[in-house]
Order: C-alpha cells, then sequence, then structure tokens
C-alpha cells in the first residue's frame, strides 16, 4: 500500500470555505438597481454577465432553500436511523452552508424564503430516499445546466458546490443499493426543468 | 526518481502547445461542424456537445481547449486503464466488483469521447504499472477514492478556463459524474462520501505532482503510435 498511500486521503480536511461571497458580493453591488425580474427565465441566449450571475444565483437560492428545508423536516418526521440518518445531517450541513453562502452573495437582494409542502416525501425512509435522490440530482442538473451562463468567476465558485451535490446524489443511492453513477456524463436542466421539478417534490411559494 | 521525471516530462509534454500545435491547420479540419455532428450521434457526451452548441462554434477548438481536453484525456487514460485492470485481475468481489464494472466502463467512455473530439490532436496513451493496487480489493478502493478525488479537483480546476462553452457543458457534465464516483468508492472504502459543503479545484500543477508521486505512469510511456480511436481500455 505503500504507492497509494503516496496519494493520501484526499478531501478530508473539514473547514472549506466558500470563495462565492467573495467573488459574487462585488458582481451583486454593481446590479443592485436591477428589478428582481427575470429569475427563472433562463435559457435565453444572453452571454454571461454579472446581472445574469444574480438571476441564476436567485435560482439556486430556491435549489438550497428546498434542500435545506427537506432535510429538516425528513429529520424531524421521516423516523431516519443509521447511515440514512447520517447522510440526511451531512448534507443539511452542506445544504446550509451552500444557502448561507448563496445569501451572502446576494445579499440584500436574495428572494425570500419559499414555503414547502413536501407531503410523505419526509415522512418514512422509503419515501425519503427516493425524494432524496431525485432532489440531489435535480441540484446537480440545476447547476450544471447554468454553467455557460455564468461569469468564469462564479462558475468556479458554483463549481465547488455541484460536486459536493453530486457526491450527495451517489452517497443516497448506494445506501439505498442502486448504482450509484449510471450515467457517463450529468444532463443539465433548464431553469424551468428545475423549478418543475423542485415543484413536483414539494416547493409552493417563493 | 525516474519515474518522476518520466511522468513530468510526459506530462509537460501534453501541457505545452508544441507537439499539440504542429498540426494546428488540421485542427479546424478535424473539428469541423461536419465531424463533430457526425459524433454526436454516437454518445451522451457527443450529444451533450452537440446539443450545447459546439456544432456552432465556427472555427473549431482553440488551442487552449485543446490543450485542457488532451490533459483530462490522460487523466482518463489512466482511470479507464486502472478499472480495467482492476476488472480483469479478478481479485474484487461483490459491491466493489459492480462499481468496478461500472466505473470503468463510464472511464472508457470518457476516453472514447475526447479521442473522438480531439481526432489527430489526442495525445497518446501512456503505459501504466498500477503496482498491485488493482489486485486486492482494499488498496483498489482506497486508490479509486483517490483519483476519483483528485478526477473531481482536476476539472474543477480547468472548467474555468475552458474557452468554448460546448467544452465547458460537456466537461461539467463529466465533473460531477466524477464526483459520484468518488463518493460511491468512498462509500465503498468506508469513509464517508461527502466531507465538505464547498470540493476544492487542484491546479494542474498539483495534480502532476501527486499522479507522479505515485508511479504509476510506466518509465517508457508508449508515445510513439498513434492513438487508438477503438481503446477500450
Amino acid at each position: 500500500m505503500a504507492r497509494s498511500a503516496a496519494l493520501g486521503e484526499p478531501g478530508q480536511n473539514e473547514g472549506g470555505h466558500s470563495r462565492l461571497a467573495v467573488i459574487v458580493a462585488g458582481a451583486v453591488a454593481v446590479v443592485a438597481a436591477t428589478p428582481f425580474l427575470r429569475l427563472l427565465h433562463v435559457g435565453s441566449a444572453d452571454a454571461a454577465s454579472k446581472a445574469e450571475d444574480e438571476r441564476i444565483l436567485q435560482l439556486v437560492l430556491k435549489l438550497e432553500y428546498t434542500q435545506v428545508a427537506f432535510y429538516q423536516q425528513a429529520l424531524r418526521h421521516a423516523s431516519l436511523a443509521g447511515e440514512l440518518r447520517r447522510f440526511a445531517q451531512i448534507a443539511l450541513g452542506h445544504e446550509q452552508k451552500h444557502l448561507g453562502a448563496i445569501q451572502t452573495a446576494l445579499g440584500a437582494k436574495a428572494g425570500p424564503k419559499p414555503t414547502f409542502d413536501f407531503g410523505a416525501n419526509t415522512k418514512s425512509p422509503d419515501a425519503f430516499r427516493r425524494s432524496a435522490i431525485k432532489l440531489e440530482d435535480i441540484a446537480v442538473a440545476g447547476y450544471n445546466g447554468q454553467a455557460t451562463n455564468l461569469t468564469k468567476g462564479t462558475l468556479a465558485a458554483a463549481a465547488e458546490i455541484v460536486s459536493v451535490e453530486a457526491r450527495h446524489a451517489a452517497w443516497v443511492r448506494a445506501i439505498a443499493g442502486q448504482v450509484a453513477a449510471p450515467d457517463p456524463v450529468d444532463k443539465p436542466m433548464t431553469a424551468a426543468e428545475v423549478a418543475a421539478g423542485l415543484h413536483e417534490l414539494g416547493l409552493r411559494t417563493a | 526518481m525516474d519515474g518522476d521525471r518520466n511522468l513530468d516530462r510526459f506530462l509537460a509534454r501534453v501541457d505545452r502547445d508544441g507537439a499539440l500545435a504542429e498540426a494546428g491547420e488540421d485542427l479546424e479540419v478535424a473539428l469541423s461542424r461536419r465531424r463533430l455532428l457526425g459524433a454526436g450521434a454516437t454518445g451522451a457526451i457527443a450529444v451533450l456537445l452537440s446539443h450545447a452548441g459546439l456544432a456552432r462554434a465556427s472555427s473549431g477548438l482553440s488551442k487552449t481547449d485543446v490543450n485542457i481536453l488532451n490533459y483530462a484525456l490522460v487523466l482518463e487514460y489512466l482511470q479507464a486503464s486502472f478499472y480495467t485492470e482492476a476488472e480483469r485481475s479478478g481479485a474484487l468481489s461483490g459491491k466493489a466488483a459492480e462499481a468496478a464494472r461500472v466505473v470503468g466502463a463510464t472511464e472508457r467512455a470518457h476516453v472514447r469521447a475526447f479521442l473522438k473530439l480531439l481526432g489527430s490532436q489526442a495525445v497518446k496513451r501512456p503505459s501504466f504499472n498500477f503496482q498491485g493496487v488493482t489486485e486486492a480489493q482494499r488498496p483498489f478502493l482506497k486508490t479509486a477514492v483517490a483519483f476519483e478525488d483528485l478526477a473531481v479537483a482536476a476539472y474543477k480546476g480547468q472548467a474555468p478556463k475552458l474557452q468554448s462553452n460546448a467544452v465547458l457543458a460537456a466537461a461539467i457534465g463529466i465533473h460531477s459524474v466524477e464526483a459520484r464516483h468518488a463518493a460511491w468508492m468512498r462509500e465503498l472504502f468506508g469513509i464517508t462520501p461527502a466531507v465538505r459543503a464547498f470540493d476544492q479545484p487542484a491546479s494542474r500543477e498539483q495534480i502532476n505532482r501527486i499522479v507522479a508521486s505515485t508511479h504509476f505512469v510506466a518509465a517508457h510511456p508508449n508515445m510513439q503510435g498513434r492513438a487508438n480511436p477503438q481503446y477500450t481500455g
């Protein structure tokens, strides 16, 4: 094992922080006067811009709000135990940090916290597992779908988040006994597809 | 440290424009719209590329993108060979064997996609010597964790530098798949699949240093033959 030991144990240091706030704070300040109108209109041919970054951040803000609420409710009501519970706790911690970073980046322009009705999705371990797989896949596809619309600095920050969502997706699939990474490439989703997917899981208003 | 020196030389060759730029005139031909659309019919990645608009790129791939794609190709060669060798060793069982089969097939698909995309600009596959880690389950899993975490960090480091939106769309879709692999291998190895809230990127220099430290790239990489598009591991 000497050889592979040389590779060390990557990724084990806790406390990674987001460059998102630093990178985007300035950008958002620039567009602070822009009306909060074009949300959920992603997919237009607009080139990446600071205004576009802000619009996309509002989209992923909803995504992260949904994830935080989903894991919080599941931990209260889904009778989670064992590794599934540990997964939910760790994922919740990550989503809270993502949410915080995006809120910081958007500052006063951050959209309001939505309301949710997850129904049966957060009421049992089986339903939670199925829904968590869907939600994490939506998160991956949602971030990936915006990659080409973001300015490079914000893309770099978003890339630090999306791979964590992908790790969650694989983890909960593995817990469910499924093939954890079924596709050779993750297909992106448009903002409209993300919104529809979140609504199906329990996002109600924003 | 011959292994280190040879790998550095090899990766330096990948990084430098020299060899890649020699056939610069051929590049646009190789990556013409027609060719890319043809490639788009054969695989999910190629389909994504064409959907993402690579076909609209009027002047083919930039030198920067070719350089980055070749860098990614080397990492994919490394992973594909690793999983293929592990599968063939017969040393894996149960969930690890299934994961190696699935992930290996994916990494081979990544190699094929990059070879197709790069055409005559693709760097050749080096020879690898995994020094026994593919011949037992625990060393295999530990190395797989390292490779996958490394791949996530590498793609993350390069993605913002890509110039073509179509290539970026494909690379970012591969990046998250590598993260799924990393989590899966971590789960199988028995460590937390998602440790941090924010995954950090790594520079080429960092990646090169880590890969060199493994001595997995053989002393005499096969740089002479043509890249074989039929490569299956």
